[in-house]
């Protein structure tokens, strides 16, 4: 039971920063990106390239890979989605390329074979008799910290406010003098950085290989459908429920089974209430 | 299909070694006297998954036996040369392969292959060729049946490696009832395989002779083979019972089930078919967690016949790596080829086949011989056979050979957090 909930935990933690950025992206400027398991992706090939190759340490390698995936996510939101943004296909498909270029690229970079990114703890942690290994705690824990402080930071900063009067109406934010396309760039940004983040906490106990983008799409998709397009308290809700439906079908049937509970919960929820359970409308 | 070779990948770059002897290869044709190259070469053709390592060593072992018998004037007085087609792990793929291989390019022989479900989809299409067919990768016993089936059509098939799947499955069935059993002396177990059907067949088979030899299978398991998170999996065995944990991997994520047995410290050994774990590079990419980790194999670098080390050394001295077993397989599957030729006195698909059934070769992993269907025969106690080995990563990721008792390196050596 306990060992439910902590495991359960860790998955919601990684899929909340994962569903986080998705649904900020979505939120503010309409975009649904595909390539937010790109994202997740470089974060943990930036952090093995620059440990393993380089020789960086870990902290300073980790903190390099998110800032350089939060530049690429404001690079490819300036030069493939801004052109585009009046038409959703449109951006859904040139972020599905761009998710595709990525995949092609690292395959050719790094090969077809698993990665390995070094976690910040090696030490097994034992709570109540259930041994944890200390890299997925401390992935909880990070994750729990980053939301927060991104929660702050959209209540109480004045750039916060900016992005939440977007979410709210675009067109009357831009009235009063907020630059649209520059906040757009900031939370393409943020998005980007988070998943990155995920990728690289996760990315110790997890597997790192070109193809690792698609799962952590999916899974965004399921968790901000379930949790209402756009709105990052029905992400984490819907992250929760999914980690922890994931966690407790592999526990009580079997592992074989978890997967189909994201694309189930995706189906029914766009049948019986397709705005989400925090969402204000249909996001389709 | 496994995750990590979707449709949409292209074919990774060719290996910087791979590049330098074939760059080497062509300069020494280029530099051959016209005395050597009489007659026009044997095209050996190699159907493989290029993308993955099983591939790339395939074609870099071709490579190293071609140009050492080219190097030594040839096959009745012509030439060897290679000739490469991508069957990636799809059999559509594997088809237009062969296709590609027998219609425009001609080969005289086939050496090659990995994925059994390929393999199985390209016999047709090798038998209407009528072209030999050395297999080096693939498992499945249904290969090798055809050829008992059908003798006319099938005869080109070979397989030089590895033994197939019902033999490494009594094999395994013994190490659980003589190792597991017999000398560490543990007697609860749980079989833990990703959702395959080679894999469902061989559970059942598996479970009743470890079951026959007094084990008793606490817990069997399938997972899918995109599971990431094994901690569900593990806390199933752990509260089992289970004091051995045997493990049936290929396509599933090997790095990750270890690196969370180890970043767990999971309370038991873990050790069976797994095929990511052969890999020379396992236990270095994964930060070494795979130490204490047992995993099936057909060779390492150990004196098993006097090819076994100087391959391994001449291999990774060509391409600084570790060979997989299809290195093995496709090294040995030339030079058996090769011979055969050479006692037929022609490249004649008949008078090659009657030859090749007769090979008494001493190959990388042991003697390879064929039986009536064309199999490569296992060894046992009285044959030098290629023998299923079960080798232990060890410190500074190096590998011994534990099991069988007879080809035994080094003792068994239980993890470092697990008390005996």
């Amino acid at each position: 039971m306990l060992e439910i909930l902590i495991v359960g935990a860790v998955s919601s933690a990684i899929y909340a920063m994962l569903a986080v950025g998705f649904t900020l992206i979505f939120g503010v400027a309409r975009v649904l990106n595909l390539a937010h398991g790109s994202f997740y992706a470089l974060g943990a090939y930036g952090a093995y390239w620059l440990t393993s190759s380089l020789k960086w340490p870990l902290l300073p390698a980790a903190l390099a890979s998110i800032g350089a995936v939060a530049l690429f996510g404001v690079a490819v939101e300036r030069v493939f989605v801004r052109p585009m943004r009046s038409s959703q296909l449109a951006v859904l498909m040139i972020t599905l390329a761009v998710a595709l270029v990525v995949e092609q690229a690292l395959f050719l970079t790094f090969g077809s074979e698993y990665r390995n990114v070094p976690g910040f703890v090696d030490a097994k942690v034992t709570i109540g008799g259930v041994d944890v290994a200390g890299s997925r705690l401390l992935a909880l824990a990070v994750s729990v910290v980053v939301i927060a402080a991104l929660w702050l930071f959209i209540q109480h900063t004045r750039l916060g406010s900016a992005i939440l009067a977007i979410s709210q109406d675009a067109q009357a934010a831009q009235y009063v003098g907020i630059p649209s396309d520059r906040i757009f760039s900031v939370v393409m940004g943020i998005s980007a950085g988070l998943a990155a983040a995920a990728g690289i906490l996760a990315g110790p106990f997890l597997s790192v290989q070109p193809t690792m983008w698609l799962l952590p799409i999916v899974k965004a998709f399921a968790i901000v459908v379930v949790g209402g397009l756009g709105s990052i308290p029905g992400s984490i809700v819907a992250a929760l429920m999914l980690g922890y439906a994931e966690t407790i079908v592999a526990y009580a049937a079997s592992t074989s089974w978890t997967e189909i509970v994201s694309v189930l919960a995706t189906l029914l929820m766009l049948v019986v209430r397709p705005a989400g359970i925090f969402g204000r409308r249909a996001a389709f | 299909m496994p995750a990590d070779h979707s449709g949409l990948s292209s074919p990774s770059l060719p290996h910087r070694a791979a590049v330098a002897l074939g760059a080497a290869a062509l300069a020494l044709g280029l530099a051959a006297p016209p005395a050597l190259a009489q007659g026009k070469p044997i095209r050996i053709g190699v159907p493989t998954a290029m993308q993955l390592q099983v591939g790339r060593d395939t074609q870099d072992a071709i490579k190293l036996a071609i140009d050492d018998i080219n190097a030594k004037g040839g096959v009745l007085g012509r030439k060897l040369e290679m000739v490469v087609a991508d069957e990636t792990e799809n059999p559509e793929t594997g088809i237009s392969a062969i296709k590609k291989l027998t219609a425009d390019e001609k080969v005289d022989v086939l050496v090659g292959g990995y994925t059994s479900g390929v393999t199985l989809a390209q016999l047709p299409h090798i038998s209407a060729a009528k072209t030999i067919y050395l297999g080096v990768g693939a498992a499945s016993p249904a290969i090798t049946q055809k050829v008992k089936q059908d003798y006319d059509n099938y005869k080109y098939i070979f397989r030089v490696g590895p033994i197939n799947a019902a033999n490494q499955a009594r094999e395994l069935t013994g190490f659980i009832a003589n190792f597991v059993k017999g000398e560490l002396g543990i007697s609860k177990i749980a079989i833990v395989g990703e959702n395959a059907k080679w894999v469902q067949d061989l559970v059942p088979v598996l479970k009743k002779g470890a079951t026959d030899a007094g084990a008793d299978i606490r817990v069997t398991e399938f997972f899918d083979t995109q599971t990431a998170d094994f901690s569900p999996l593990f806390s199933k065995v752990k509260d089992s019972g289970a004091q051995y944990l045997v493990v049936i991997l290929s396509h599933a994520s090997s790095d990750t089930f270890a690196k969370q047995w180890y970043d767990s410290r999971f309370p038991m050994p873990y050790g069976g078919i797994d095929v990511k774990s052969m890999d020379g590079d396992f236990c270095d990419r994964i930060g070494a967690k795979s130490v204490g980790q047992m995993a099936a194999n057909f060779a390492v670098r150990a004196p098993l016949t006097p090819r076994t080390i100087p391959f391994f050394d001449e291999f990774k001295k060509a391409t600084r790596r570790s060979p997989v077993y299809t290195a093995f397989g496709a090294n040995d599957a030339v030079y058996i080829y090769a011979d055969a030729v050479k006692r037929a006195g022609s490249t004649d698909t008949a008078k090659v086949i009657k030859e090749l059934e007769k090979t008494n070769y001493m190959g990388i992993p042991g003697v390879i011989q064929f039986d009536e269907m064309h199999d490569v025969k296992p060894g046992n106690a009285s044959y030098k056979g290629p023998s299923f080995l079960l080798a232990q990563w060890r410190d500074g990721c190096k590998r011994e050979v534990v099991y069988p008792k007879t080809q035994r390196t080094a003792d068994f050596k239980y993890p470092s957090w697990i008390k005996q």
